[in-house]
């Protein structure tokens, strides 16, 4: 059982290792010539007016937090959705309810305008 | 694998509870379908919504099983509760919406987060398992905490919220870390077998260790919940940025909730070990009430003021679980009952003094107030003798009864301390009371609140006279519930 | 043949016992296996320029080698000889682990796809949620990377790529909910085993909707034309990898574009049947395509998958963010709720074959 894991393991290795090594690759075979200009970040041709680390709209938190209620209700519904064709009515209506909870969240989040990026 | 069949009778003991989510679900989604014109419609729904529960519950007293795998009980005492909790919360509500209307803040969100406060309630309430606790405990929470922050333009109601939110998330990590341990050792959630175990009496001293471990973090969450001293902080600055509704909601029914999370997992669940959760709480209620009687005496705000007259009440609430009797437990369920009657009416009298964007909570705007509204000024001066604990008044009898299982207990030094701190604190209320008939107003009072509201809070004023004057049914019910 | 390997290598080094053993030949299996990806990835930018080309009537890349066919590999030196640059204001250790932090979970997702009856890595009993699990540690490297680089556009890219994906990976996640009632598992091997006996049996009938829904989604989730808002160069400058050069822009890509195989992958194996031949059951058609090895089925049928990547982005215009957005919220959310609701009714009334 637990053997099947192994593998995994091996492979995130296995990646940090093809990661870091075409980076070293990278990083031992390129060039190095770092001057001002070049290092400098990245704007439309003149220096920067502002902080980089800006604010930003406030609809990307909603989404994260969007995101966590949704995820967990996905994460809730594959172990159902695996025995549901034994569980039988009592599993339908069940999770049913679970769901028509978690529609009336979402009617109510739609019609409030968290999903609107105008 | 555990073996559970879902019993379909099951689902008439919580009928109060499925009820009021399914209301929740609808009302949520009639707020937002229906058009500005028929405003109105939310709130009355959510006070019938709270009216129907009600009677659910009080058909259900004398009804008691343990359903849902042993998660969930129905018994006296929790229906009881959850009857109080109904006309209290509605009683509440009669009294946000003058304020809400005064301050612009009528939304339908209020009374959908209102009623899911209650609902979190009534699951505490009827909790026979840590894990449900918890639930309930987090439904309330955190259905308060947006309540606190629905003002989202008031800085000090935002303020307010964040404070009581990560102060209550460290309280309830703490009372989970508690759970953890008592489940560790008893190897079980479920109230029942909690009490089993604790109340065995081939336990070694390692087991009684862990589980005294676990005790002190239970003693903690619940102290934090309470607001006693030193889990107080929250307390005085949540109750004044929070919009005086909030405030008003928040010093009353989930009292409620918080004695019976106390019932439930302590004399319930660990009563065995009520000789070390008692000495806990001789420390908690006594530092709260000397610091709430003393802090109290500095207060300007009448908000923060009452905040620290809670607290001290909040001691005289713990001091009733010291006795380890059943009268004494039911003393002090009276007492939270008389408490709550009290802070229902003291905070009803400040709302009516609110008007169309002006927010009274300072002391001097009660100047004059037996002048131009005798009648609430009447009211308040009820309240104040009331928690003062000056006879013939309920808030007299609460304390008595207190002292008496106190006293016959043993613990007379408590008591000694007790009076003296409550006469203490009288100088506070008494200047209230001077204020409103000896100062003469600045500017003009204008009582604007609606009828309904004035009614009701003569009726709840009134109450906490007559109450006073026949006390001892109450007491007998409180008693009976144990 | 493995037992065999490892019994002629413990002859001449004993201290080669069977744990290290094990752990080698799975390393063995992950490069074979990753090697092979990596060309493939590789040969996909190639096809990708080579078919927009013919398609927008050009030819398309046909300078290095015949036709072509080298120009991969003159990329690939080409970026090993760049410079890997450093912005000034760039933390660092963040800005090089970012694209690393991307490539790994590319990577390690593979290790549970099927790719024949019993050609896979490890047969994981949550293979599914393992994939959609290590799926979303990507998303990682692209707020890391908008943040390290410490620069205006990167961090719009990161801001707009991460709340894009999430939003999509509960699609995604909805979805495979869907599968998962059909199949009753979520191994990913007992999925495709559900599917076997021809084509009418595999889920992409049944579950029609959320094919295409999948689809559309997982053009998403990797940031392909049209939802490629992320690195949109009209409005973003390339987005996260504005900062970023030589290897470590290498990596970022290769991650993207294996991301892409393995999305191909997963819509194989979760509608048309993984490695099963569409003829199966069918009389003769059967017996003669019975030669063609598994592993064959399923790279073809990935090989049409792969080119809708191509054929879709020389088709559609980009969409803009907020319409991205709604399609995912308003559209696909309600869609797949109700689709989950269907396939149960559909399991309980006992309804069609498939169920």
């Amino acid at each position: 059982m637990l053997e099947n894991y192994l593998p995994i393991i091996v492979f995130i290795f296995l990646g940090i290792a093809f990661g870091v090594g075409l980076t070293l690759v990278g990083y031992l075979l390129g060039p190095s010539k770092p001057d001002e200009e070049k290092n400098s970040q990245f704007e439309c041709g003149f220096p920067a007016f502002e902080d980089s680390r800006m604010h930003f709209n406030v609809r990307y938190y909603l989404v994260a937090i969007l995101f966590i209620l949704f995820d967990l209700e996905v994460a809730f519904f594959i172990p159902w959705a695996v025995v549901q064709s034994k569980l039988g009515w009592f599993g339908f209506i069940g999770m049913s309810v679970f769901l028509l909870l978690l529609v009336v969240g979402f009617i109510f989040e739609w019609k409030k305008g968290a999903l609107e990026w105008e | 694998m555990m073996d559970y069949q879902f019993n379909t009778a099951d689902l008439f003991f919580a009928l109060p509870e499925l009820f009021m989510i399914a209301a929740i679900a609808l009302i949520l989604l009639l707020d937002l379908f229906v058009s500005e014109r028929f405003q109105n419609l939310t709130y009355y729904l959510t006070q019938s919504t709270l009216a129907i529960t009600g009677y659910f519950a009080f058909n259900l007293i004398g009804e008691s099983a343990v359903i849902f795998d042993g998660t969930y009980v129905l018994d006296t005492i929790g229906s009881y509760f959850k009857v109080f909790m109904m006309v209290f919360s509605i009683v509440a509500l009669v009294y946000s919406r003058h304020y809400l209307r005064a301050h612009n803040l009528l939304k339908g969100e209020y009374f959908i987060l209102s009623l899911l406060s209650v609902l979190g309630m009534m699951v505490m309430v009827s909790a026979h398992s840590m894990l449900t606790i918890y639930l309930g405990l987090e439904i309330m929470s955190l259905s308060l905490y947006t309540l606190i922050a629905i003002a989202r333009d008031r800085a000090v109601a935002v303020e307010a919220a964040l404070k009581y939110f990560v102060l209550g998330a460290i309280a309830s990590g703490l009372l989970l870390y508690g759970m953890s341990m008592i489940y560790g050792i008893t190897g079980s959630l479920d109230i029942g077998q909690i009490a089993a175990f604790a109340t065995g009496a081939n336990l070694n001293s390692e087991q009684v260790l862990i589980l005294n471990f676990g005790l002190v973090f239970l003693v903690i969450g619940i102290a934090f919940k309470f607001g006693a001293v030193p889990f107080h902080m929250w307390v005085p600055d949540v109750y004044q940025g929070a919009p005086t509704s909030v405030t008003m909601f928040l010093s009353t029914v989930p009292k409620f909730a918080a004695t019976a999370m106390l019932v439930r997992l302590l004399i319930d669940g660990l009563g065995g070990l009520q000789a070390y959760w008692a000495d806990l709480f001789i420390i908690l209620a006594i530092l709260s009430i000397g610091l709430g009687s003393l802090v109290a005496l500095m207060q300007t705000n009448i908000k923060r003021l009452l905040a620290y007259s809670t607290i001290s009440h909040i001691g005289f609430i713990l001091l009733g679980f010291i006795t380890g009797v059943v009268e004494g437990y039911g003393a002090a369920t009276f007492y939270v009952l008389a408490y709550v009657l009290m802070s229902l009416t003291a905070f009803g009298i400040i709302i009516a003094l609110n008007k169309q964007g002006f927010e009274a909570d300072q002391i001097v705007d009660f100047r004059g107030l037996s002048k131009h509204s005798p009648w609430f000024a009447l009211l308040m001066l009820f309240v104040m003798l009331s928690m003062a604990g000056v006879p013939p008044f309920i808030g007299f009898y609460s304390k008595l009864f207190i002292l008496q299982q106190v006293v016959s207990a043993g613990y007379i030094y408590l008591a000694v301390a007790a009076v003296v701190f409550a006469v203490i604190s009288a100088y506070y209320y008494l200047q209230i009371i001077k204020t409103m008939y000896f100062d003469d107003a600045e500017k003009e009072i204008t009582v604007t609140a609606p009828l309904d509201m004035r009614i009701i809070l003569s009726i709840n004023g009134a109450l906490i006279l007559v109450l006073g004057l026949m006390p001892s049914y109450w007491m007998e019910l409180a008693i009976s519930l144990f | 043949m493995w037992q065999g390997f490892v019994d002629f290598v413990y002859q001449y080094v004993p201290w080669f016992d069977g744990g290290l053993a094990v752990v080698l030949i799975i390393l063995i299996k992950g490069v074979a296996l990753i090697l092979p990806l990596i060309i493939m990835m590789a040969y996909m930018t190639y096809a990708e320029r080579k078919v927009i080309g013919y398609m927008q009537l050009r030819i398309g890349p046909n300078r290095v080698g015949p036709i072509g066919l080298l120009q991969p590999f003159a990329d690939v030196f080409k970026l090993m000889f760049k410079e890997i640059i450093f912005p000034t204001k760039a933390n660092v250790y963040l800005f090089v682990l970012a694209p690393i932090l991307a490539f790994v979970p590319a990577i390690a997702i593979w290790a549970v796809i099927p790719l024949g009856q019993d050609f896979y890595i490890t047969n994981l009993d949550i293979s599914l949620l393992y994939v959609l699990a290590i799926g979303s540690v990507g998303i990682y490297g692209i707020i890391l990377a908008g943040w390290a680089s410490n620069s205006k556009y990167p961090l719009l890219g990161a801001l707009r790529s991460a709340s894009l994906l999430v939003s999509y990976e509960i699609v995604v996640g909805f979805v495979a909910v869907t599968v998962v009632m059909a199949a009753s598992s979520v191994n990913l091997n007992e999925i495709v085993s559900s599917q076997s006996g021809g084509i009418w049996n595999w889920y992409w009938i049944p579950l029609f909707p959320m094919m295409i829904v999948f689809w559309i989604s997982a053009l998403a989730e990797t940031n392909r034309a049209p939802f490629d808002v992320v690195e949109g160069e009209s409005e973003i400058m390339g987005g996260t990898h504005v900062e970023y050069s030589g290897m470590c822009f290498a990596l970022f890509f290769m991650a993207e574009y294996i991301n892409m195989i393995m999305m191909a992958a997963l819509a194989v194996l979760m509608f048309f049947g993984g490695w099963h031949s569409p003829f199966e059951g069918v009389p003769y058609l059967q017996e003669f395509f019975a030669f063609v090895p598994d592993i064959m089925w399923l790279l073809g049928k990935m090989s049409f998958f792969l080119f809708l990547y191509l054929w879709i982005r020389a088709t559609f215009p980009r969409y803009r963010y907020d319409q991205i957005m709604r399609l995912c919220w308003k559209v696909f959310l309600p869609l797949t709720i109700a689709w989950i609701m269907v396939v149960a009714l559909m399991t309980q009334l006992h309804l069609g074959p498939w169920f």
